[in-house]
Order: C-alpha cells, then structure tokens, then sequence
C-alpha cells in the first residue's frame, strides 16, 4: 500500500495517556462553562430553583434543632409531683423523700406538708372564704421531685413507675409529660423532614436533568460533528456530566446561603422566645460540616440527574 | 483501500438506496461518486462513516470489514477517517484553532504536537493567518477550508467528502479540488461525492456513477474528457 509515512495517531506511553485524559476533561470542562454561559437566564433559574428546594429541608431542620434544644431547656424546670394518701403517715413522706435522695436521676427533693399546701392555697385569690368553711385539713403530704437535666424519657418513665408502687403513694403527676410528647413529636418531624429532603431531592435532579436534557437538544449539531470526527461516548457525554455537576454545585451554594441567611434572621426572635419561657438559650445553628456537605451531595445529585438523561438522550446514534 | 462487496442497503422506510454495488479504490487513488439526487451517493459515505450499516454485503475499509464491527470500536475507527461536508458543520463557538484542533484533542495528541500539527494544516489550506478567528467569520470558501483542515489534520489514511462544493462558485470550487488532488499525491485516498459534472470533467479522476443504488459506470481517469 502507497501510504504516506504517518505519525502516530496516539502515543501509547503512561504519562501521556494520563495527561490526555486531563486534557480532555479540561476540553469537557470548557464545553461545560460554555454551556451554562449560553443559557444565562435558563442556568440562573435551574441554579435557584435547585437552591430553593435544597434550602426548604435544611430550614426545617434547623427549625427542629432548635425546637429541641427548647425542649430541653425547658424540660430543666420541670418536676414530678408525688401526692401521698390523704390519710397518710408524714412517716412514709418523709422515707420516701429519703430514698429519692439517694437516687442519681434526681436532683432535688421538697416535701410539703398540708399546711404548707394550705397556705399556699390561701394566698389564691378566691380559695381563702372557701377554705375558712373547711372544718379539716384535706390535703395530702406532696412530694415534690426535680430530676436532673439530662434524664431521658425512659428513666423518667422507670422513675414514675416505681414511685407508684410505694407505700403511702396516692397520684404521681408528671409535668414532664409534656417533654416526652414533644420528644414524640420532634422524632415524626424528624422523619417527615427526611421524607421532604429526599422528595425534593429527587425534585431537583429532575431540574437538573431537564436543563441538560435541553443543553442536549440545543447541541444536536455539535454532538453529532464530535462523533462523526471520532470523539468515544464518554468525550460527547463529558460536557453535560460537567455541567450537571456545576448546576448541583451551584445549587448547593444558594441552598447554604439562603440557610445561613435565615439563620441570622431567626436567632434574635427565637432568642427572645426562650427568654419569655425563663430558659437561657442561644440559637443554635446548623452544624458546619453539614453546610458544608450540602453543595458537594447537591454536586453529585445535579452529576447524577445528567448522567441519567445524557444514558436516554446520547443513546441513540446520529 | 476501500471495497464495497454486493452491499445492498434497504431502509427502515423500505426504500431501497443501495442494490448489489461493488467496487474497489486503490490506496492513494481519488475517485468521484456521482449521480443524480436519491441515486446513492450519500448512502454509500453514511456506510462508509459507520453511521448505516449495510443491509446485505460486506463494506472494507483499510483491511477492515465495517459490517462486522462492534459499536464500541466505531469512534476509533472514525479518527481514521476524514470528513469533510457540505455544510463543514464547524463548532461555530470555537475559534478556527480549536476546530481543527478537534480530533487531535480526541486523539490525545500533547499541546505542542497538535499546535503544530493544526498550524501544518492550516497552511496547507492557506488560512494560517485566521487561526484566532470565529468561524462565523469567514466566508463560506473559507468555512469549507477549514473543515478541510479539521479532516486532514489528524492525516488519516482516508478522506471522504460528500458535496464538498456544493455552496461554492467554480473557482472556490476548483480551489477546493486542488486541495484534494495534494492530498492524494501524499498518498491519501479521497472520495468525493459530487454531481457537479463541470468541476469532474476538469479535475480527471476515476468516476464511479450511480443510478437507483446501483453502479451503472465506472470512468478510468484517463478517458474523463472535459
């Protein structure tokens, strides 16, 4: 064959192999920004549409961490309130009030007595006429305990238990009890906030894909000049994949802005509210390493979303 | 170089574009496929591109049967191949540098040898000078000569062109021609789909002609009279 003496078309060395493929992902790259910098205005409403659905989620939890940390702050001030049988002995008060002492949940223990409870009573407007008519003192011994400030639901709960089963024991209220409904209801707006991160998650990689699915159909030529001259599947796709990964990131960004924003905007109210309940708390703001994630997972959502369409709209040949 | 053997190829439509069509192109030949429109011409570069296979028959190219080769080989065996256009479907968002740069890129030639290369190019179709310039632009001439470039700056052993001066006036036109006929001097084969008589008549190479997808001449160089 008369052929011309040719150069190789590729060197098969390592190091120029390696310096090829970053060569062609620098090439991918440029496409990439190319494309976003064509659709100014589709790239910018794809970027806060992404941003605005990642920053919903992440408010919730924030509203809830802060929702908990109330809980808790409040939870310090609550009491259990032991109320003995009203024909009692101040005996049994005063052993329970004892042992209670000696138990590491509890912080603090008060006994009252009926004449206590009575002038306690007096002082309400309304009750003292009343209590004038009485003949006899018909309060019990009460028994007032503080559990310390970090006891869970179940210790409480295992607490309140035993204290029913001692002698002299009449009624146990628990003013905690409110906590552990609140405990309740933070846990299912924990899962629900899970749920709506994960739906609007999907939601942006829809977006996501749809921008690139359109970046696709506007460079129909294009791609098709770069199969036609030889370029693999993964030259054509890199681009879009590129892209998907800028949208994400990008997205990700204005998610955690838009989140430290209203960070700042809430903590002075919500600073306010907690001194209204006496509780001293500072607005606790979403954990840095999480803000940090939000735009490297947005990254790999929008990476993802591309790569899904570019599998269905680079499938078919020219 | 090329050997198209009893390729027949019949589309989805059920239209029948090629039927029963050999022929052979020595290596370094240039030959010209003509033919009036829906005779064939563009079915027979689709197959030659891998962009159609053919129905019945066997395409071979360079020693390698196209009918039987994997999809995944396909763009490996396009950098062996060059193509050149009616429309030079240039990367109007790229500068003329980078066009031509293009299948180098893919190739993973290094910076330096592909700046040479695509300046050797881009001389040898005498627009060294517009190498920073938008495709836009130039004039059509000139688009067409740079798709050239793009097609022969990874120098593949084949060129293919389908109506390459199907927009251009006769002297662009001949000026393209040249530029083919130089490449086959170095030992390139070039295909060129036309059905510009005129400019055949002028150039003197092998003419295949086909009518309804089938080979009905197939003119020696040396009796193309002008």
């Amino acid at each position: 064959m008369a052929r011309v003496a040719r150069e190789p078309a590729t060197s098969r060395t390592r190091p120029r192999r390696v310096a090829a493929w970053g060569e062609q992902h620098a090439w991918g790259l440029v496409a990439s920004l190319r494309r976003l910098g064509g659709r100014p205005l589709g790239t910018l409403l794809t970027v806060t549409v992404m941003g605005f659905a990642l920053a919903l989620p992440l408010t919730f939890a924030l509203l809830l961490g802060n929702l908990q940390r109330l809980g808790t702050a409040l939870g310090q001030t609550q009491a259990i309130s032991v109320f003995m049988k009203v024909d009692g002995h101040a005996a049994d008060a005063k052993a329970l009030a004892d042992s209670l002492r000696d138990r590491k949940e509890v912080a603090a223990v008060d006994v009252r007595t009926p004449k206590q409870g009575m002038a306690e009573l007096a002082t309400m407007q309304g009750f003292s006429d009343a209590l004038k008519s009485l003949d006899y003192n018909p309060l019990p011994y009460v028994v007032v305990i503080r559990p310390v400030a970090h006891i869970d639901a179940g210790e409480a709960a295992k607490l309140i238990a035993w204290l029913r089963t001692q002698p002299g024991v009449d009624q146990v209220q628990d003013d905690g009890a409110w906590r552990q409904r609140l405990d309740a209801l933070l846990a299912v707006g924990t899962r629900a906030v899970l749920l709506l991160a994960v739906l609007l998650a999907i939601a942006a990689l829809l977006v996501v894909g749809n921008s690139v699915r359109l970046d696709i159909q506007g460079r129909s030529d294009e791609i098709g000049v770069l199969r036609l001259v030889g370029a693999s599947p993964s030259f054509v796709r890199r681009p879009y994949l590129y892209a998907g990964l800028w949208y994400g990131l990008a997205g990700g960004v204005v998610a955690t802005v838009l989140t430290l924003l209203l960070e700042w905007a809430l903590s002075a109210p919500v600073a306010r509210l907690a001194a209204s309940y006496g509780g001293r708390l500072d607005f606790g703001g979403l954990p840095w390493a999480l803000l940090a994630l939000v735009p490297v997972l947005a990254a790999a959502l929008g990476w993802l979303g591309a790569r899904l369409v570019c599998a269905r709209q680079l499938r078919r040949p020219e | 170089m090329i050997r198209f053997d009893q390729v027949s190829k019949r589309y989805a439509t059920g239209q029948e574009a090629l039927s029963g069509l050999s022929f052979q192109v020595e290596p370094g030949e240039m030959v010209f496929v003509t033919g009036h429109s829906g005779a064939g011409k563009s079915t027979l570069l689709k197959l030659l591109a891998m962009i159609e296979r053919p129905t019945r028959g066997t395409v071979t190219v360079d020693g390698r049967n196209l009918s039987t080769a994997r999809a995944g080989s396909i763009p490996r065996l396009r950098r062996k191949l060059g193509m050149v256009f009616q429309d030079h479907r240039l990367l109007m968002d790229r500068s003329v540098f980078a066009n031509v740069a293009l299948p180098l890129v893919i190739a993973g030639i290094a910076p330096a040898e592909r700046a040479r290369r695509v300046r050797a190019a881009l001389e040898k179709v005498g627009l060294l000078s517009y190498e920073k310039q938008a495709p836009a632009m130039l004039s059509t001439g000139e688009q067409q000569r740079v798709g050239i470039a793009r097609a022969i700056v990874a120098k593949p052993p084949l060129i293919i062109a389908d109506e390459p001066t199907g927009n251009l006036d006769p002297q662009l036109a001949a000026e393209i021609m040249g530029l083919f006929d130089a490449l086959q001097n170095v030992g390139t084969t070039v295909l060129v789909a036309s059905h510009d008589l005129m400019l055949i008549k002028r150039t003197r190479k092998r003419v295949l002609v086909l009518d309804h997808g089938r080979l009905v001449d197939d003119v020696p160089a040396t009796e193309v009279r002008s």
